[in-house]
């Protein structure tokens, strides 16, 4: 895996302002950004180790411990806050039995809060990895949270 | 897609015109659109498009499917639309799909069931044109969003694609271009609004030997997806824009940052810059010209000050993004030193056609001040919920109520959030505001970056500026202290406001500490962060004040003050959930018991309240709201021996002289309460029965007068002396009654003078207030009712009189009043009731003279049609009188329900102070008037109000009686009660759907006075009151202290 990373800021050689694609290529590859990883690629690109913390700590998207396979985001921008969003949380805070920031002890789910996917008009949504879920009621969230249960047990 | 690199801009014309003619030629010919758009897709748009392409090759049709950007009305998606005609379809399912392919497609025939439909009137449109949606607004930054492909750089070239661009690069010396667009008066769209022209002049003055143009499309607003669909519907529009301002200012690289959360918008414009380059209108001399410049894209990592343009800078340079102190400004320092231009996604969208048109075309949009058009993100509590884009200076009603559809479940209007965690609110005291800056900024909002939260009543306006401030405050880069602490500050007063702790000077310190971050925060984010909240409280003070002072959320929000939505919203604080679990169990007496605990009047407001409770039930979001009254109805039906709550009997309280003046609601509430605390006082009633308007005004068919004596005599039964024929004024005097020992005295005489209509011929025979007509009726038995009957006005005292008049044998009556039927502020089943009995409503319509024959007598009423027109203060459409067409109804006796005031000679006689209503003031919390030890209530404080209302209100003079003599602030009844029914919740609710109160036949109406509501059956109340969603469930409220 160190050798896809290498290979990644490789591509971003002689690209000025490369740091932040390059944490956002390597969190992909990894899932979250490890120590070690951020070490190396302060190594390589010759960066302070200082200034690529200091940069991973400053964004919500950056992740510094393990998070689950799928990453929940339930939307509390003004749309959804008005339309129930905070009910929603609530919903999934008790299926998960996790709070916000958390991953589930099977890694299977990570909750997060986002602000404002920009389906408004769609209010409550509630986004789980690139998939938006509109109109998600209470009662809906069981379902939803098996989809994602069940492929993944097929994939395996 | 084979892409040929353009090399002139001869040849770019040529590729328009081809595409041009092919575009004509298909211009009858069937093809689907369907949208593509981010909230489209949520719902299911490209499952729909993939499937709809194979029904189209089984049934070998030649019609083409194209994916486009966002129509618009996302809350309708899945949205298709099938040309020539434009039919739009809304909420398209996969197994509607081949009604529209095999009706539609292949037959011609519009399949009527799916197409768009109005939420507000139930009407069914089919054409874009027809829509007010579509209709009545005007895409310019949206012009290809929706009709083009935006896979396809070939589909925006037939459409004036990079025509702009082409006239800039060959026609135009760079210095030209950003006269043009300063001409154009076009202003930022992101925020701050600063002249868009002047930035680029700035930043093209510089001299360098390397200048950038940066695209902010860190949409971080939430509320706002403006840029969004730009980016996926026509992410063309702009490359071409920022390609102008690359030409115009001397830049040769520019950079997009998106923000992660939209990965569909990066996907499509990665997609389209790579055609961008390969077509030859990105990279190397593009279209042939000396010009190069490229573009690439920066994605953000989830931070809303990003949005910030010298915090964005940082970012690009893959810094930490805090913002820097300007000057100096990113057009002398910005990218990497270098000076650089940044605009946002829908300012660079309006650049290409501003070039190709010219600013003079341009201008004719919009306002005087502010040219041009803008987007707004309609979301909320609307109907039509998605992106419309209107001419900058449209009055907010207008977007809300035409081409948003009104307000969702007919509920009421409360604000508009506009401009996000830096705006503000507007009221519905300004649904006129035009949309432009200068207005908006008046009433302390912003433009900004265009989301527009519409809100309903069910929205409190503190937890909203609490929302936004946590917003705020998590999101603050903390590199500046007003922004880092001050939010934190404010946040913390505001989370104790919510939950009951709130003190009296909060409210000044959050202004105090509003003013001080907005004077010295580093960046315009930190300097607009208090912005929510200053201007709640400028416009909603009052719920700011219900929260620290009475601990109540009037929205049914704030958790900490709601124990539960119902009881919440009742008035008098009924414990809801508590008597109908009750009733569910069968335990009537305890039921009743309970509801009695702050409301004497269980069986009167099970026939006649409006049930403020039923508009907050949760059960609403699920299906319907729970039957509350229809439970009550047969919960009280149930009572065989009076259920009395607890009185605690006191003999020093018992000794104290309290005298109640007015035997109303409110008169008769507060000596119940008073009872129960120990107390002996004499109600002063001026007729010679008890009850006021309840056996006054309102109807026996509605209330049979047995169960209001019976209620009433249960207040006496309390040691409550009525003495009545005795009138403030005429028979005594409140001198008299003090005089004669009365140590506090209430006064609830009601608002029982009349409003005359003030048009000619008023006076004379044949003419009637609502009000005496009623009272007539109803004390004496007896009023004239002649053959034709118009009465006019709109609220319940209108109803009653109405529906009385046709049961004294009118042969025909008619109502007529001056807004919509919609606004009538009667309740709709009494309405509807009238109507199903044979009154006749003529809403919009405007009396403007009683017509009087030889003797005098009515003749008829001259009446004008009404249009509706712009927003009054009341946030309705003022009426307004057609001229030239008036008309006559025929008529012999016209009664007129026109409103209530007070006796304005009591007020002289007493020097009594009044309030902004114009009736009597007294204090909110302690009901005291201006006169030593008269404390007052009901609708003589109030105005005219509903019987519950002033039940609460009678409860709480009680309350201040009681304080006033003994300085204790306890009072008993207040306390929550622990009510031991079953309830399990963790079970599903119970499916059954809300059972109607059912009436007797109309028949059976006429000539007589019988009550038209019947009880429900005993399976049917039990199974009801099972569909209560028990939200008290689990907790108790303690710090309830006042319902109000």
């Amino acid at each position: 895996m160190i050798q896809s990373l290498n290979h990644i800021i490789e591509g971003f050689e002689g690209v000025e302002g490369a740091l932040i694609p390059v944490l956002q290529s390597a969190q992909n590859l990894f899932g979250y950004l490890p120590e070690v990883v951020l070490k190396h690629i302060s190594l390589t690109m010759r960066i302070p180790y200082s200034e690529v913390t200091g940069v991973v700590s400053f964004y919500s998207f950056f992740s510094t411990i393990p998070r689950g396979k799928n990453i929940v985001r339930v939307c509390l921008g003004t749309a959804c806050y008005v339309r129930g969003g905070k009910d929603i949380l609530k919903g999934l805070r008790d299926q998960l039995e996790i709070n916000v920031g958390g991953t589930t002890d099977d890694r299977e789910f990570s909750l997060e809060v986002g602000r404002c996917f920009g389906a408004c008009g769609l209010a409550p949504v509630l986004m789980i990895n690139d998939d938006v879920h509109q109109r998600v009621k209470p009662a809906k969230i069981r379902d939803i949270l098996n989809s994602y249960r069940t492929v993944l047990e097929e994939v395996r | 897609m084979k892409i040929t690199k353009i090399t002139s801009t001869d040849q770019l014309t040529n590729i328009r015109d081809l595409e041009r003619e092919r575009n004509l030629n298909n211009k009858h010919k069937t093809e689907v659109f369907v949208c593509g758009g981010g909230g489209c897709i949520a719902s299911g748009s490209l499952e729909l498009k993939s499937s709809m392409e194979n029904m189209i090759k089984e049934e070998n049709l030649d019609i083409s499917v194209k994916l486009t950007g966002c129509l618009g009305p996302c809350s309708k998606g899945p949205v298709i639309k099938v040309n020539p005609d434009s039919i739009i379809y809304e909420n398209v399912r996969n197994e509607d799909l081949q009604h529209i392919v095999k009706d539609h497609l292949k037959k011609g025939n519009i399949v009527e069931s799916l197409t768009w439909k109005n939420e507000s009137d139930g009407h069914s449109i089919s054409r874009a044109e027809d829509i007010t949606f579509f209709k009545d607004q005007t895409p310019l930054v949206l012009r290809n969003c929706g009709s083009i492909d935006p896979a396809n750089i070939y589909d925006y070239i037939g459409h004036e694609g990079y025509q702009g661009l082409a006239m800039a690069l060959s026609n135009m010396k760079p210095l030209c271009v950003v006269e043009e667009v300063i001409e154009s008066g076009l202003r930022g769209r992101g925020g701050a609004g600063f002249t868009t022209g002047k930035k680029w002049e700035f930043t093209a003055l510089e001299k360098s030997d390397q200048k950038y143009v940066l695209c902010n499309a860190d949409e971080g607003d939430p509320g706002a997806f403006m840029d969004r669909s730009v980016l996926e519907g026509d992410p063309h529009s702009l490359i071409e824009g920022m390609a102008v301002a690359a030409y115009a200012i001397g830049a040769t690289q520019g950079y997009v940052y998106v923000r992660a959360e939209y990965p569909l918008a990066v996907t499509r414009l990665n997609h389209a810059l790579k055609q961008a380059r390969e077509a030859g209108v990105l990279g190397e001399h593009i279209l042939g010209t000396k010009f190069s410049f490229d573009l690439e894209i920066r994605m953000g990592s989830g931070a809303f000050v990003c949005g910030e343009e010298t915090a964005l800078i940082n970012s690009i340079e893959g810094k930490r993004g805090e913002p820097r102190p300007r000057p100096p400004f990113p057009a002398q320092k910005g990218l990497w030193g270098k000076p650089t231009l940044l605009n946002n996604v829908e300012t660079y969208a309006n650049i290409a056609p501003i070039i190709q048109r010219g600013a003079s075309w341009y201008r004719t949009y919009g306002t005087e001040e502010s040219k041009g058009t803008k987007v707004f993100a309609l979301a909320g509590s609307i109907n039509n919920s998605g992106l419309v884009e209107v001419p900058i200076g449209t009055p907010l009603g207008e977007v809300i109520y035409d081409i948003g559809d009104g307000i969702k479940d007919g509920k009421n209007f409360k604000a508009a959030q506009i401009g996000g965690p830096s705006g503000g609110c507007i009221p519905r005291q300004y649904l006129n505001v035009p949309l432009d800056y200068s207005s908006l900024k008046e009433l302390g909002a912003i433009i900004g970056s265009g989301g527009l939260i519409v809100m309903d009543e069910d929205t409190c306006m503190v937890d909203m500026a609490r929302f936004f401030l946590e917003f705020v405050q998590e999101e603050s880069c903390g590199k500046c202290v007003p922004c880092r602490v001050g939010s934190k500050r404010m946040l913390e007063i505001l989370d104790r406001i919510c939950k009951g702790d709130g003190e009296e000077s909060d409210i000044d310190k959050l202004l105090e500490l509003g003013q001080q971050i907005q004077d010295t925060a580093l960046c315009g984010l930190g300097q607009t962060a208090p912005n929510p909240v200053i201007s709640t409280i400028r416009h909603f003070r009052e719920e700011y004040i219900e929260h620290i002072r009475d601990k109540h959320c009037r929205a049914g929000v704030c958790p900490d003050l709601v124990r539960a939505p119902c009881q919440s919203g009742c008035p008098a604080g009924v414990d809801i959930p508590g008597f109908i679990s009750l009733t569910g169990e069968k335990r009537y007496a305890e039921a009743l018991k309970l509801h009695r605990e702050r409301n004497p009047f269980a069986a009167v407001c099970a026939r006649v309240c409006f049930h403020t409770c039923e508009d907050k039930c949760r059960r609403a979001t699920i299906d319907q709201a729970v039957s509350v009254r229809g439970v009550k109805r047969f919960m009280v039906d149930q009572e065989i021996t009076v259920q009395l709550p607890e009185v605690r009997e006191n003999e020093a309280y018992a000794r104290r002289k309290i005298a109640i003046i007015g035997g109303g609601p409110a008169g008769l509430s507060c000596a119940y309460f008073l009872a129960r605390l120990g107390y002996k006082p004499t109600i002063y009633e001026a007729e010679d029965r008890a009850a006021g308007l309840l056996v006054q005004a309102i109807p026996a068919y509605r209330l049979p007068r047995e169960t209001l004596f019976r209620e009433i005599r249960m207040i006496e039964g309390l040691g409550v002396d009525i003495r009545t024929g005795k009138k403030l004024g005429r028979d005594f005097s409140i001198d008299d009654l003090k005089a004669e020992g009365y140590e506090t005295i209430y006064l609830a005489t009601g608002a029982t003078g009349s409003v005359d209509l003030g048009l000619p011929g008023e006076e004379g025979p044949g003419v009637i207030q609502s009000l005496p007509f009623l009272q007539q009726y109803n004390i004496k038995g007896s009023v004239p009712v002649k053959e034709k009957v118009v009465v006019v006005g709109g609220g319940n005292a209108a109803v009653d009189a109405a529906r009385t008049a046709l049961r004294l044998g009118a042969h025909e009556v008619t109502l007529i009043y001056r807004r919509s039927r919609d606004e009538m502020p009667a309740y709709d089943e009494e309405i509807e009731a009238a109507l199903h009995e044979g009154v006749i409503l003529k809403d919009l319509i405007q009396p403007s003279e009683i017509e009087r024959g030889a003797d005098n007598e009515i003749t008829g009423l001259r009446c004008s049609p009404v249009v509706l027109g712009e927003f009054d203060k009341s946030g309705r459409r003022r009426p307004l009188v057609k001229a030239g067409k008036e008309f006559v109804i025929e008529t012999n006796q016209i009664i007129i329900a026109a409103g209530q005031r007070l006796d304005q000679r009591m007020i002289d006689e007493h020097k009594f102070e009044t309030g902004m209503n114009n009736f009597i003031f007294a204090d909110p919390v302690t009901c005291r008037t201006n006169i030593d030890r008269v404390f007052a209530g009901g609708d003589v404080a109030s105005g005219p109000s509903s019987v519950v209302a002033a039940i609460a209100a009678g409860e709480r003079a009680a309350v201040s009686m009681h304080q006033f003599f003994t300085g204790n602030e306890y009072i008993f009844w207040r306390d929550e009660k622990f009510i031991d029914t079953h309830f399990d919740p963790d079970s599903d609710p119970v499916p059954y759907d809300r059972e109607k109160i059912h009436m007797i036949e109309v028949e059976r109406r006429k000539n007589n006075f019988d009550e038209v509501e019947q009880p429900w059956h005993e399976a049917v109340a039990v199974r009801q009151s099972k569909r209560c969603l028990r939200c008290d469930y689990g907790k108790s409220c303690q710090n309830q202290e006042v319902a109000k």
